[in-house]
């Protein structure tokens, strides 16, 4: 169990110092942030001043080396636009993210997990059609047509709803379905066609010739063997509660860290959006910590696999 | 092992095999859209820049416009079913190409895997791991944000998305060809390793890489549609499906049509594509996912 813990550490840890070599290749290979900052008639002394406090006049080794440094101490930088530590404005932003994304995964995982089922339960029916359908939906139209189809029927034609801002929690209803509808359209799928895989495997068979009920089976051995491949989508819908609402919020005009993202990407702020991509990346990295460890809990072979060093 | 053996073969396809309803219509739907995409320039009514400012905000016709402009002006007086065409041209180029792009790096990487084995294979399956672990929007957006904007580099971009499935799919299936005995009895012939893979696994394995291509491919038009949608992708006076729903989003109270337009030519387009992408699964290789 320890090693298994200590390999899945190892690669979180990988996976992370890949993302930090990433942004630095990006950086510096997009060329000289001192000629992007500053306007073409700048004095040379202003510029290479602004090269030197930031460390641009450096070699290239040394560069990484501080801003893996740098990283590690936890240092972001600061906004190259307004001088506040990017960290600070994306710390800002966190709140009114989770704000949307959290109850958005409620609804993806209490509409889309139990719909998935019943489908595969009732494979065939009206009830499984409707779910596929709302499923290709899911996966078909983009976020911000359905969000903006939303907008267009309740804000606009009914006005019932705001149609952006954040005035007041009701201007959150449209974000949260926007979001939950289309993943509760992913997760039925793959929860749908998970539970048909398990359905038709031998120890089903074995289990419902033994007579036990139908409805024993399907708790006892169809959804825990189901489980994996749907704690996996999860997983990455946890994963992506920071970052997972970039279109919808710049849909909505809502101040979270996807529309923060989207502006420093269009002004070229440079610290704040790598130090999106590194919270984005942690919290990708971390859930998937979690997800691994969760396989081990639920399938007791992946972690004895693991322990024998096996891949 | 001879039902390991049976499982690779996909079933012949019968010659008079009934295609739904659904999938037939899909596929009308592509044809359309395809010949739309090449005869742009020639069954385009005005040019996507040309403006008529006697007839801004028109609405299309039905609802109190004209059959000069059918499906209605934007605020500049420029013709919606024009722009439409030729977004729909520049989409379907850029979702083209960028699977195109993807599959050649994916299946590549994942022969490379394959064959050497070792370190290499290691290599392609952190890179495959490190990908498949963060959001690919995320990572397109930085790139975007320091590079800044120009076509080829959103093309090539775009090409990156979804490589490390194909890489998956391609190394898993040539390992499992190398050990059968078709590509066996070209090595001991003494073909290249080049000419194996080529001409002798390449050929076995593609219908289920088509398939994976075409389940990838809506995932691109959806991906591209987003970023210029949010003003990150193509560049005005450039247009495309995703730019005209961004730029009509300002006109939502007052000219719904200029969004509506784009907004149903991306739907259908990416679910005509995935329903098609699905039959060709079931019918190919139903283990993919």
């Amino acid at each position: 169990m320890l090693r298994f813990l200590g390999l899945r550490l190892a690669r979180a840890a990988l996976t992370i110092g890949l993302v930090v070599t990433f942004a630095f290749v990006v950086l510096r290979l997009s060329g000289d942030p001192a000629l992007m900052i500053m306007s073409p008639e700048a004095p040379a002394e202003a510029i290479a001043a602004f090269r030197h406090a930031w460390g641009l006049d450096q070699p290239i080794w040394a560069q990484y080396l501080r801003y893996f440094g740098a990283i590690l101490h936890g240092e972001l930088g600061q906004s190259m636009r307004d001088g506040r530590p990017a960290i600070q404005l994306v710390a800002e932003r966190i709140p009114a993210t989770l704000a949307i994304t959290l109850p958005a995964l409620l609804v993806k995982v209490g509409l889309g997990i139990p719909a998935g089922i019943h489908a595969a339960l009732h494979r065939d029916s009206l009830t499984d059609r409707i779910v596929m359908a709302g499923a290709v939906a899911g996966f078909t139209v983009p976020s911000f047509v359905l969000g903006l189809l939303l907008v267009l029927l309740f804000a606009v034609q009914l006005g019932w709803l705001p149609s952006g801002g954040q005035e007041s929690w009701r201007s959150a209803i449209l974000p949260v379905i926007t979001l939950g509808l289309g993943g509760a359209g992913i997760l039925a799928r793959f929860t749908r066609s998970a539970m048909l895989e398990v359905l038709g495997q031998p120890y089903i068979r074995t289990a419902s010739a033994k007579g036990v009920p139908w409805r024993a089976v399907v708790r006892g051995h169809a959804l825990p063997n189901a489980a994996i491949p749907t704690v996996t989508v999860v997983g990455f819908m946890v994963g992506s509660l920071i970052a997972g609402a970039v279109v919808v919020e710049s849909v909505f005009s809502w101040p979270g860290v996807g529309r923060l993202l989207v502006v420093a990407v269009a002004n070229r702020d440079l610290a704040v959006v790598q130090c999106i991509l590194l919270l984005v990346a942690a919290t990708m990295v971390l859930s998937n910590l979690i997800v691994d460890l969760l396989y081990g809990v639920l399938d007791p072979r992946l972690r004895s696999q693991a322990a024998a060093g096996a891949h | 092992m001879s039902a390991t053996t049976l499982a690779t073969v996909p079933p012949l396809p019968r010659r008079h095999a009934r295609v739904p309803t659904l999938v037939a219509v899909a596929m009308a739907w592509i044809v359309a859209m395809l010949a739309v995409a090449l005869l742009a320039e020639t069954i385009r009514p005005y040019g996507i820049t040309a403006l008529d400012l006697r007839a801004r905000l028109t609405p299309p016709v039905g609802f109190g416009g004209t059959a000069r402009h059918l499906l209605g002006t934007d605020e500049l007086g420029r013709d919606v079913l024009s722009r439409l065409i030729v977004s729909i041209r520049i989409s379907l180029l850029i979702a083209f190409g960028a699977t195109v792009i993807a599959a050649t790096v994916g299946t590549t990487l994942g022969f490379l895997a394959a064959h050497f084995r070792g370190w290499v294979e290691q290599l392609v399956l952190m890179l495959i791991d490190f990908q498949a672990s963060m959001p690919f929007l995320i990572l397109a957006l930085s790139v975007l944000a320091f590079f800044g904007n120009s076509l080829p580099l959103f093309v090539a971009l775009m090409g990156l998305y979804g490589w490390e499935r194909h890489a998956r799919i391609a190394r898993g299936l040539a390992i499992a060809a190398n050990a059968q005995g078709y590509a066996a009895a070209v090595r001991q012939l003494g073909a290249s390793p080049l000419r194996i893979y080529l001409r002798h696994v390449l050929p076995n394995i593609a219908s289920t890489l088509i398939v994976s291509a075409t389940l990838s491919f809506p995932e691109v038009v959806l991906l591209e549609s987003g970023l210029s949608f949010l003003g990150l992708g193509v560049q005005p006076p450039m247009t495309s499906l995703g730019n005209m729903v961004g730029y009509g989003r300002e006109y939502l109270t007052r000219a719904p049509w200029i969004l509506l337009a784009p907004s149903a030519a991306i739907v259908l387009t990416t679910l005509s594509v995935s329903l098609l992408g699905d039959w060709l699964r079931d019918r190919l290789d139903p283990t993919l996912t």
